[in-house]
């Protein structure tokens, strides 16, 4: 399956760049993350904590990264597995300097999903995803906010991640109240989710070296 | 004798059923049972490179982890079910039957690679997930219109394609009748996959005594006896040594039939190596993936017709869905083949079929099994005929129908049972006239439609006809005994599902045998109890099953006239059987009861004369010359909501000719269930695959059935032609219910829309698809 997203980041590429790379801020954007190791060059190995609706569980990740180009791009291909299910995929991310000092992130991949993930939590991946993308990627732009304004105040600006559960939470009440309208292309919503994962697990593990 | 063929009884079976007190194979608890969970693919096409058990082996409870090495030579390939096709020339089968545990290869999500015995069931799915797999996936084969490509990946390796079977069927002379036509309507049409959904699902409990050598089993079977005689001989047994119980059932339609599923077969294996009985309940999302499916077939078909709306001929080339393996052969497609002329007198035909296998759950026959296809595309080609000509949906069936004097009427096509199919006896016509009166269908058209829709509803009405095959042998068999009780006993082979077998079959005994229905005692799928017959299948239980109980009793009955004769020193002409007594007709004080007669007929003492035998008890069989062909029509007035897509269900009208009734309630009974399992497949009730294979909606949550919200009030009429093929004159219901329903939401969606001049050529449908469908008609706009 085909997949594509982009968001925009209130902050210049190369910090956004840096913000990424920085595994503190990363693993808090998506909490969840159990460990991450470097097993080669481009070959990362992690597990993370994923609960999808009725779906939960621990999946455990290889990530190869190839094709990278400092601050602009990079390409990632992923194969997960755990009691849930599997997930392989390849993605492209792209940050993009924009003229109004933003930065535009763009994915593009395909991803496959199997197991339980896909056959009952697929009615919810679609809402659960999206919500979970959406906060995290909100989190990193609050953290990125108060970087770049404690370079303009010489300040530490107070940034407090959420928790997991703080995050869960917020995740359940979007699937709730329904903020996300659901898409006929509900397989977009994990895969962005799965390429932001995977995003985050490579610079956790690049910026603790 | 009283009459109780055709009463509307009610059922013996029930009070056992509302109370609970009805066996069921989950109800099975032996001491020191063992509970078994299976490892199943999360992949549709992988190679399986290894696979590591210690993990689960060391969980505290695990009683036993097999794999396919495990099995050593006793691992292999289920046994073809339905032997090699028809004698029809040129026919290639590929015959690749599903296997115990995958060994190299998995072919499909959910087939089972490791089997965990444990104390318990928790246990044993907690050490499924301590097992650690390694699949290597590659390209599954999903889409069957592009499975037969050059470039497509082979599910069965050692095949040159993905091609299972390539059958022609011809009768007459298809090219010829198309160049006489004056018209000739040429469509696309595509029949997607949906689950039988059970409300039970599959389940088997198995316990092998070392010390008396015998295995017991529980099995949701429809067809105890095959699976007794397949069990025995895979595991080295007598038949003698395995006993098969099908207890009551939530339901079988289909694909319980004698599939001889993995479970099936690793469960009584398990038992014996362990010496322990062994339970394995199948779960709703294990159902959804091993549990086998139905109806996939893409046509391409044509009906060539002259101007006054005579059919001249019918051709079409079709795939046909087999799924991962095709232990079944071709049963589903060759019901589609021998129903796509329908009721119609259609004197040319042609009909090529390929069967397909592909990355997903084996395909069996469930409840129309393959006739719902046939008639979906017969039905559908002569609306549109009937649109494009002027003609009157119903008068185009009236100028179409078999005559009543043409039977039995040679279809000329080799069907399910490998010989031509022959049309037992039929007449058509009173059938259709009385479910358009029911229905009120020429005021609808006339008055009732135009009148709605000028107040701007999409309310429409359709009206259908089918025929059923019913009643195939080869045979069943029967035991009744009259006991010392004064109560009749009644054995037989098959199982029961809900079909009311505990009455219909006692309304056939105690009629012949003076007694009341609650004094006959039946057993159906028990192989210790009878062991010789088939299965419950194919709508021939009443047909099959119930002729050959009807025949057993009348021998019984000849028993207990010639020794009551005896007793009562009366001609056998002037006795009659009333109330559980045998009494001479003018001195009804000169009597005995049928249970003295049959002490009389099992004596303790003196000397049993040579020639005879003890017992008031006869054994007998039926099997009939070929199957008995049902008909019926079903109508209906649907409404559909513009805004939200969802239909609403006014009237439902189904008239039925299943020859001789046996109990009018128990059969409309069967025909509401078939009509709310058919509303699912025209409306409800589709399984979405992603192009990888993965079922994307294996829960009830998402594979929507109907429930009581969506099934109408279901109002049935009855004729009888009497089937000449057996004494009772009976046809096969079973599956009438069904398989008529996605041709008639077919046209009564049409005519509700018919400002919107849409054509259904799909099922099953949604309101999401018909939103979809009415989409894109607006864009051609």
């Amino acid at each position: 399956m085909k997949l594509e997203g982009e968001y925009t980041f209130d902050g210049p590429q190369a910090e956004v760049w840096k913000l990424i790379r920085d595994p503190e801020v990363l693993s808090t954007a998506l909490p969840g993350t159990q460990s991450l190791e470097q097993v080669s060059e481009n070959e990362y190995q992690g597990d993370m904590n994923l609960r999808i609706g009725p779906v939960a569980g621990v999946f455990s990740g290889k990530i190869i990264v190839s094709d990278e180009v400092p601050p602009e791009s990079c390409r990632l291909t992923v194969e997960g597995k755990g009691k849930p299910g599997f997930v392989n995929g390849t993605g492209d991310v792209q940050l993009i300097a924009q003229d109004d000092g933003k930065t535009l992130m763009k994915y593009a991949g395909e991803v496959q999903i199997g197991g339980r993930l896909a056959s009952v939590g697929q009615r919810l991946i679609d809402t659960a995803s999206k919500s979970i993308i959406s906060q995290g990627l909100d989190t990193l732009n609050r953290a990125l906010q108060a970087r770049v304004a404690a370079q303009v105040t010489g300040k530490e600006v107070e940034y407090t991640p959420p928790s997991e559960s703080e995050f869960a939470a917020s995740v359940a009440k979007d699937m709730a109240a329904g903020a996300f309208s659901a898409s006929r292309m509900v397989w977009i919503g994990i895969a962005i989710l799965i390429i932001v994962l995977i995003v985050v697990l490579v610079f956790i593990s690049r910026g603790g070296n | 004798m009283t009459k109780l063929i055709g009463q509307r009884i009610k059922r013996n079976e029930d009070p056992r059923l509302l109370t609970g007190q009805a066996l069921f194979v989950d109800d099975v608890n032996i001491p020191g049972m063992l509970h078994a969970a299976f490892l199943r693919s999360d992949y549709a096409h992988a190679y399986l490179r290894s696979i590591e058990v210690s993990a689960a082996l060391n969980r505290p409870g695990v009683v036993a982890v097999i794999t396919a090495q495990d099995m050593g030579d006793e691992w292999q390939p289920g046994p073809p079910l339905v032997s090699p096709p028809p004698t029809v020339k040129g026919v290639i089968f590929n015959s690749r039957t599903q296997v115990p545990l995958a060994r190299d290869k998995v072919r499909h999500v959910g087939e089972p690679i490791a089997l965990v015995i444990a104390e318990n069931r928790y246990i044993a799915e907690d050490a499924v997930e301590d097992i650690d797999v390694d699949l290597d996936p590659i390209e599954a084969v999903v889409d069957l219109e592009t499975a037969l490509d050059r470039s497509a990946p082979l599910v069965h390796a050692d095949l040159d394609s993905n091609l299972a079977a390539h059958l022609v069927q011809h009768r007459g002379d298809y090219a010829a009748a198309r160049s006489e036509a004056d018209l000739v309507i040429k469509r696309k049409i595509v029949i997607d996959r949906g689950a039988a959904a059970a409300m039970e699902n599959r389940g088997i409990v198995a316990d092998w005594d070392a010390k008396s050598e015998h295995l017991t089993v529980w099995d949701t079977t429809q067809a105890p006896i095959p699976i007794r005689n397949g069990l025995a001989q895979r595991l080295g047994l007598s038949v003698g040594q395995v006993r098969v119980i099908a207890p009551f059932m939530g339901g079988g339609f289909g694909p319980k039939m004698m599939m001889f599923y993995p479970e099936e077969l690793l469960i009584p294996w398990v038992s014996m190596k362990l010496g322990r009985p062994v339970k394995w309940i199948e779960d709703r999302r294990e159902n959804f993936y091993a549990t086998t499916q139905e109806r996939v077939q893409v046509h391409e078909a044509e009906m060539a017709l002259n101007k006054h709306g005579r059919v001249l001929g019918v051709s079409h080339n079709f795939l046909h869905d087999s799924g991962a393996y095709d232990p079944y052969g071709l049963t589903i497609p060759l019901n589609t083949q021998s129903h796509v002329l329908g009721a119609y007198d259609i004197p040319n035909y042609y009909s090529d079929l390929k069967v397909v296998f592909t990355n997903k759950t084996l395909t069996t026959p469930i409840r129309g099994a393959g006739r719902p296809q046939g008639i979906f595309v017969v039905e559908r080609l002569l609306d549109i005929a009937a649109k494009e000509l002027g003609i009157d949906p119903v008068e185009i069936r009236m100028r179409n129908f078999i005559p009543p004097e043409a039977f039995p009427y040679e279809r000329e096509i080799i069907d399910q049972a490998f010989a031509p199919l022959i049309l037992d006896s039929g007449n058509y016509k009173p059938v259709l006239e009385k479910a358009a009166a029911m229905i009120g269908y020429e005021r609808f058209v006339r008055d009732e439609g135009p009148r709605l829709r000028a107040e701007g509803r999409h309310v429409g009405i359709g009206i259908v006809t089918f025929i059923e095959t019913t009643g195939v042998g080869p045979y069943e068999g029967a035991r009744v005994t009259v006991e010392a009780s004064g109560k009749i006993r009644v054995a037989t082979g098959v199982g029961t599902q809900g079909q009311g077998h505990f009455t219909s079959f006692a309304q056939i005994v105690a009629e012949q045998l003076g007694v009341g229905i609650e004094d006959v005692h039946l057993v159906t799928g028990d192989t210790s109890d009878f062991h010789w017959g088939t299965g419950t299948f194919a709508s021939r239980g009443a047909v099959v099953a119930g002729n050959a109980i009807y025949a057993s009793t009348q021998v019984v009955r000849e028993k207990i006239l010639k020794l009551a004769s005896k007793v009562l020193e009366a001609p056998e002409e002037e006795l009659e059987i009333e109330a559980g007594q045998v009494r001479v007709a003018d001195i009804p004080s000169l009597s005995i009861s049928l249970g003295e007669l049959a002490l009389l007929a099992n004596p303790l003492r003196g000397a049993v004369q040579p020639g005879t035998e003890p017992g008031l008890e006869a054994t007998a069989y039926f099997g009939p010359q070929y199957g008995a062909a049902a008909f019926g029509v079903h109508a209906m007035i649907l409404e559909v909501d513009p805004e939200t897509m969802m239909v609403e269900i006014k009237r439902y009208v189904v008239v039925e000719d299943c020859g001789t009734i046996l109990n009018p309630m128990i059969l409309e009974g069967q025909i509401h269930g078939g009509v709310a399992m058919g509303i699912g497949n025209a409306y409800f009730e589709k399984l979405i695959y992603d192009e990888n294979g993965q079922l994307l909606n294996a829960s009830l949550a998402d594979y929507l059935i109907p429930s009581a919200g969506e099934v109408p009030r279901i109002e049935v009429g009855h004729e009888e032609t009497r089937s000449p093929l057996n004494p009772l004159g009976t046809k096969g219901a079973g599956e009438a219910g069904t398989i008529p329903v996605p041709a008639l939401f077919a046209q009564a969606l049409e005519n509700a829309l018919a400002d919107l001049d849409i054509e259904i050529l799909e099922m099953p449908l949604s309101p999401n698809r018909l939103f979809e469908i009415l989409q894109k008609k607006e864009k051609e706009k």
